[in-house]
């Protein structure tokens, strides 16, 4: 064996070995071709084991261009083996692919009833002005929800109410929120600022606009020196709140026998604004709220002493702001539960 | 209250139009809910002269008439079916043309081969009278040709008198109203009484039994009266006004009631016996046929306008038939009285007789019009029905009250209002409704609260205070924040400025609320809607949850509007499924629902409720879809549900549990109790179930498997940890064994996650159920379930020997006291 010999099966086998590595179409392919190649019983092991029959000077170059052709396999090997990782890459995101326009996976949205909502919603806005909410019992008693507010049993102005009675002496079912008026004054000393959200019953027959069970909300402020400006304040901002900045309000007198003076809150027409048409009797005002100074015989009922303490309360009907927040038409709408209407409220 | 405009202005001059007026008055209180203008809907009916009128050849119940209508149309045909018409009157003629209010058309039609050039009206197709049945008769100087809607068009404001202003429920009163929004002058009608002998007293006499029942009692006689009906412009008026006019004796009284607010009553004055009228309470076991027909029993709290021969009418609320004012009437007697409200109103509502008379004595009654009224209407009835006003009145109390005094602090009105308001100014605010006002005096007390004592005025604060003089007719005003109103409605509330509360603020309260909005959002975030039901249900739903009709502790609606909301709900249960059954009707099988509400019951007699979560899912809880299969609402669906609720408003899990007894609705292999630690006792959070097959099938529900829970949230609030603390994790490896333990008959899986939780603590870091087998090679009844223990000491790392110590521990244990074994 000489060296032109040995350098000549050394070509040979670079040749054959970068054959070898561009033909491996697989990442195992490729293994095997580094194995048979370059492996410990590689071929290249098995050429330069004939250096041992070299001249002793001959050797270094041999051993050099070994090592040339090494490189030069693994170098091959490496590019080959990225070019496989790609190819497969390339094939593995072809084979995922989708058709994107499927819809996704339907994740149910649940919805949040509109009255019940509405309720957070006027408890959110006074709640920013220091109203804190409490509640009181739907079968009530006569004497909260009537007698303890100026309301003497036979007095005319029971007529504003046509109660549903129980067969519980002495209880019925509250025609209002008011009674929680009584509830808070008795529980909690002034400074008092309380809403009290609730369902109620009136004996009425059902129709687009009447229901025999509604909800409303009660509130009460109750201070040294409250007045009705500071009424006609946060009313102001309630109507700005819930309907938008800049929509005119005003007070006109109204009838409770628990406020005195009593007012009716009034918001210029949502529907027309002001112009008149049917949803506001062509006034150009929606009526949205009763209130007025807390009585002074209620201020004593619920153990207070009008000569120290002043007071506002109102009453306002979840159903009615919540008509015309979602320009719902037909108040029964909201005890059917039809999924169609509770869905939009998602 | 119905007030035509026409009539109004008999008492005050109103020059602004019926809208401008309608909105002075609703800012002064009297709230206008309605504008008819009258009339307006009677096109081309004019007033017509009957030329001739000739039975009709072809016909035995039709007239033929000619009319003339103007001098320059010629004159038309008219057929007619009513037979009160004659040559030379004057009537209303729908021409060819014209519409009629509801908007029927009147054109020309063929009657009996005839032709009709049009319609003679009646004074009901006009909605100007309530008689129907023959044509409206014109007073002969009506003018021919003129248009109806000029001669007897009006404009009527619907106005909402408060229960409070029983004096404005009248012309007068709303004149007053009138004339303090725009500062006119109110005319009083003139009465002046030709008197004859015999005096009154020879006719009728007046015995009150009670005067706290009877405070005042006026009668007055007017004998040689003819009975007919009233003429064309009272019929009109009282049409409008909403009263149906009777005869002119009876719209007389009614006349009154509407000019002056002040109800009264005619008698035929021959059907009292002897002339001797007793007011008194009705005796056991009178009776009364009213001037409905209807024969009364009348209870003993009754008041009765009576004779020596027994009751001739129910006072304040209806008359008797016997004592009638009808044609062959030739003199009557006026009742003018003053009844105690409260009497009147539980007749009226015992009677269900509520009339405008009864509405008006509710309110109190001045005593002052007892007399004038009396005088009113018997100036009326011979202005309209002849004959002779008896001298002089019976009267039972004939003294004028003096008007009240009302000591107010001015400074007091302005605070309440938080408006400053200038003591001239509030005195001529006041002088604007009559209130007059002069100095107060040291020793006033001024009246804060009815039924509680008054301030009395020191030397300083009477020098500032006032005392209104309050008229007679206003009894409402009573207090010194009565003032307060009547200075605020007449000045105009949008003198009340607007601002923010400046007092300070209540101290820190928690939001009731804060649980169940957690929970809501909770339960919609996983796709539920919430629903609000009926608190008021029917018997059948309760039956249906084994509570009989008559359940003792069931609250019941004494006056129902329906047999199915005639009991107050014990459980969300019903409200619930049929909102289930209800969107099934609209081909949904989807449904998952909840709702927060109050259930009730009766505890030692005493109403007490509380609030509770219901959940109920029927049909597909995944939303299937072509990437997701359907899955069914059940028992574990439900359970999830209120695990992750739990978590969500901080409370550990409910533990479930199989309980001892079911309700009917409740499926009683798939019904779990669930229980939560509360203040280290288990406490019972509620109920989870699939619902009876038979309780489906009675409320029709097409789901064949619905699941439910109903939880107490006040349970659920009181299982949350007032503080939520961070527990330090440990950083050393856990490790996990997995034990597949089989199990007989009637060991549940809840007794095995407990005694694997006892016999390993405290190293149980995790336990998990993940899979549950029965069948070969296990013997027929028993089950194998696979849990996942995850074991980790605190500090540090578990030894082999520890960990085997322990799984073994657990083996022994389950065998021991389950007679478990591991499968291998
Ligand atoms: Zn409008």
């Amino acid at each position: 064996m000489d060296l032109d010999t040995l350098s000549a099966r050394l070509s040979t086998l670079e040749q054959a070995g970068l054959d070898a590595i561009r033909a491996a179409s697989s990442p195992e392919a490729l293994e095997a071709v580094q194995v048979a190649y370059l492996g410990r019983r590689g071929e290249l092991k098995t050429v330069l084991g004939g250096i041992g029959a070299l001249p002793a000077p001959d050797r270094p170059q041999v051993g050099a261009i070994g090592n040339a052709v090494r490189e030069a396999l693994e170098a091959a090997l490496e590019i080959r083996r990225r070019e496989l990782q790609t190819a497969a890459l390339d094939a593995r995101l072809a084979r995922e692919t989708v058709d994107v326009t499927l819809p996704g996976r339907p994740f149910r949205s649940g919805s949040l009833h509109p009255l019940i909502e509405t309720n957070r919603e006027i408890a959110r806005i006074f709640g920013q002005f220091g109203f804190v909410v409490y509640e009181g019992p739907e079968v009530e008693s006569d004497a909260r929800n009537f007698q303890a507010l100026n309301i003497p049993p036979d007095h005319p102005a029971r007529d504003l109410w046509d109660t549903l009675y129980v067969d519980v002496p002495g209880y019925l079912l509250r025609t209002h929120t008011s009674p929680g008026q009584i509830h808070v004054m008795q529980q909690t000393a002034p400074p008092i600022r309380a809403l009290l959200p609730g369902r109620c019953f009136r004996y009425e027959a059902v129709d687009a606009s009447h229901g025999f069970e509604f909800f409303q909300v009660e509130g009460l402020m109750v201070d040294e020196g409250t007045t009705m400006a500071d009424l006609r304040g946060l009313l102001d901002a309630f109507a700005q709140a819930m309907f938008g900045r800049g929509r005119p309000t005003r007070f006109r007198p109204g009838y409770y026998p628990f406020t005195e003076p009593s007012v009716a809150f009034d918001v210029q027409c949502v529907v027309c604004n002001g112009v008149g048409c049917p949803s506001c009797k062509r006034t150009g005002w929606m009526t949205i709220l009763g209130a007025g100074m807390v009585h002074p015989v209620v201020l004593r009922n619920g153990g207070l002493d009008p000569e120290r303490y002043q007071g506002f309360a109102f009453g306002l009907g979840t159903d009615r702001i919540a008509i015309l927040r979602y320009g719902i038409d037909d108040i029964r709408m909201f005890l059917e539960n039809d999924l169609r209407f509770l869905e939009q409220f998602s | 209250m119905r007030v035509p405009l026409s009539w109004l202005r008999d008492y005050v001059d109103v020059d602004v139009s019926p809208e401008a007026l309608a909105e002075r008055l609703t800012l002064l209180g009297m709230e206008v809910q309605g504008i008819e203008h009258r009339g307006a809907d009677w096109q081309r009916i004019v007033v017509g002269e009957l030329l001739t009128v000739e039975p009709h050849p072809g016909s035995d119940h039709l007239l033929v008439t000619t009319v003339r209508t103007s001098p320059q149309e010629p004159v038309l045909t008219v057929l007619t079916g009513a037979s009160n018409v004659a040559a030379g009157q004057h009537v209303p003629v729908a021409v060819p043309g014209a519409v009629l209010p509801g908007g029927r058309r009147i054109e020309v039609t063929r009657m009996a081969g005839r032709e009709s050039q049009g319609m003679l009206c009646s004074g009901d197709e006009l909605g100007l009278t309530t008689d129907a049945d023959g044509i409206l008769i014109l007073p002969a100087d009506a003018p021919v040709g003129v248009a109806m809607t000029d001669l007897f068009g009006d404009v009527v404001l619907d106005i909402d008198v408060k229960p409070n202003r029983g004096d404005a429920l009248s012309l007068i009163g709303l004149a007053r109203e009138v004339a303090a929004a725009t500062g006119a002058r109110v005319r009083w009608p003139e009465i002046v009484l030709g008197e004859s002998e015999p005096p009154t007293e020879s006719h009728v006499s007046v015995e009150v039994e009670d005067a706290v029942l009877c405070p005042r009692f006026v009668a007055r006689y007017v004998g040689g009266v003819r009975v007919g009906p009233s003429s064309l412009r009272v019929q009109a008026r009282l049409t409008a006004a909403g009263v149906r006019p009777v005869s002119n004796v009876v719209d007389a009284s009614n006349y009154v009631m509407l000019e002056l607010g002040k109800p009264t009553h005619t008698f035929d004055a021959d059907r009292i016996t002897d002339g001797r009228i007793v007011v008194r309470l009705a005796r056991p076991g009178e009776r009364l046929e009213t001037l409905d027909h209807v024969l009364r029993d009348l209870t003993p709290e009754t008041l009765l306008i009576a004779d020596s021969a027994g009751p001739l009418s129910i006072a304040g609320v209806m008359g008797g038939a016997s004592s009638e004012v009808g044609a062959a009437t030739t003199a009557v007697v006026i009742e003018s009285a003053v009844f105690d409200p409260v009497t009147i109103r539980r007749a009226a509502h015992h009677h269900a007789l509520r009339s405008e008379a009864s509405l008006r004595f509710e309110k109190g009654q001045e005593s002052r019009l007892a007399r004038i009224g009396a005088n009113r209407v018997a100036q009326l009835i011979q202005a309209w029905a002849g004959g002779q006003i008896a001298a002089g009145c019976a009267d039972t109390n004939p003294v004028e009250p003096e008007p009240s005094r009302l000591p107010f602090r001015p400074w007091r009105v302005s605070s309440l209002l938080g408006a400053d308001v200038p003591v001239a100014e509030m005195r001529a605010l006041l002088q604007r409704v009559e209130v007059q006002t002069e100095p107060a005096g040291r020793g006033d007390v001024v009246p804060v609260a009815a039924g509680f004592p008054g301030v009395v005025l020191g030397a300083a604060d009477a020098a500032r205070a006032l005392v209104a003089i309050v008229p007679p007719h206003r009894r409402d005003l009573e207090i010194e924040a009565d003032v307060t109103e009547e200075v605020a409605r007449v000045m105009g509330y949008d003198r009340v400025p607007g601002r923010l509360p400046e007092t300070p603020m209540p101290e820190y309260r928690p939001d009731p609320r804060r649980t169940v909005d957690a929970a809501r959002d909770a339960l919609a975030g996983r796709g539920l809607d919430e629903v609000v039901t009926h608190a008021l249900v029917g018997p059948v739903d309760h039956e249906r949850l084994g509570m009989p009709a008559d359940d003792p502790a069931t609250i019941r609606v004494t006056n129902p509007l329906s047999i199915d909301h005639s009991q107050v709900r014990r459980s969300l249960l019903p409200g619930l499924v049929r909102v289930l059954v209800e969107n099934e009707r609209q081909r949904r099988s989807d449904v998952s629902l909840f709702e927060v509400g109050h259930v009730h019951r009766l505890v030692d007699g005493v109403p007490a409720e509380r609030p509770m979560l219901g959940v109920l899912l029927g049909g597909d809880q995944s939303g299937a879809a072509w990437n997701q299969a359907a899955r069914p609402a059940d028992l574990w669906e439900v359970r999830g549900l209120v695990m992750a609720l739990c978590a969500r408003v901080g409370a550990a899990p409910p533990s479930a549990a199989r309980p001892d007894s079911f309700g009917p609705f409740e499926h009683p292999g798939r019904t779990a109790v669930l229980h939560v630690e509360v203040d280290g006792g288990a406490c019972e959070l509620g109920r989870a179930f699939e619902l009876h097959p038979s309780y489906l099938e009675a409320v029709e529900a097409r789901s064949g498997h619905v699941a439910v829970a109903l939880l107490d949230l006040d349970v659920l609030q009181s299982a949350i940890p007032a503080v939520r603390r961070y527990v330090p994790f440990p950083r050393v490896p856990a490790v996990e064994r997995d034990l597949a333990i089989v199990v007989g008959d009637g060991t549940l899986a809840g007794d095995v996650d407990r005694v694997i939780r006892e016999s390993t603590a405290p190293l149980l870091r995790g336990l998990r159920l993940f899979d549950v087998y029965a069948g070969a090679p296990l013997a027929p009844g028993e089950r194998s379930l696979a849990f996942r223990l995850t074991l980790q000491a605190a500090e540090r790392t578990l030894t082999d020997e520890e960990i085997d110590a322990t799984v073994a521990r657990v083996v022994d244990a389950l065998a021991a006291r389950l007679g478990a074994r591991i499968r291998s």
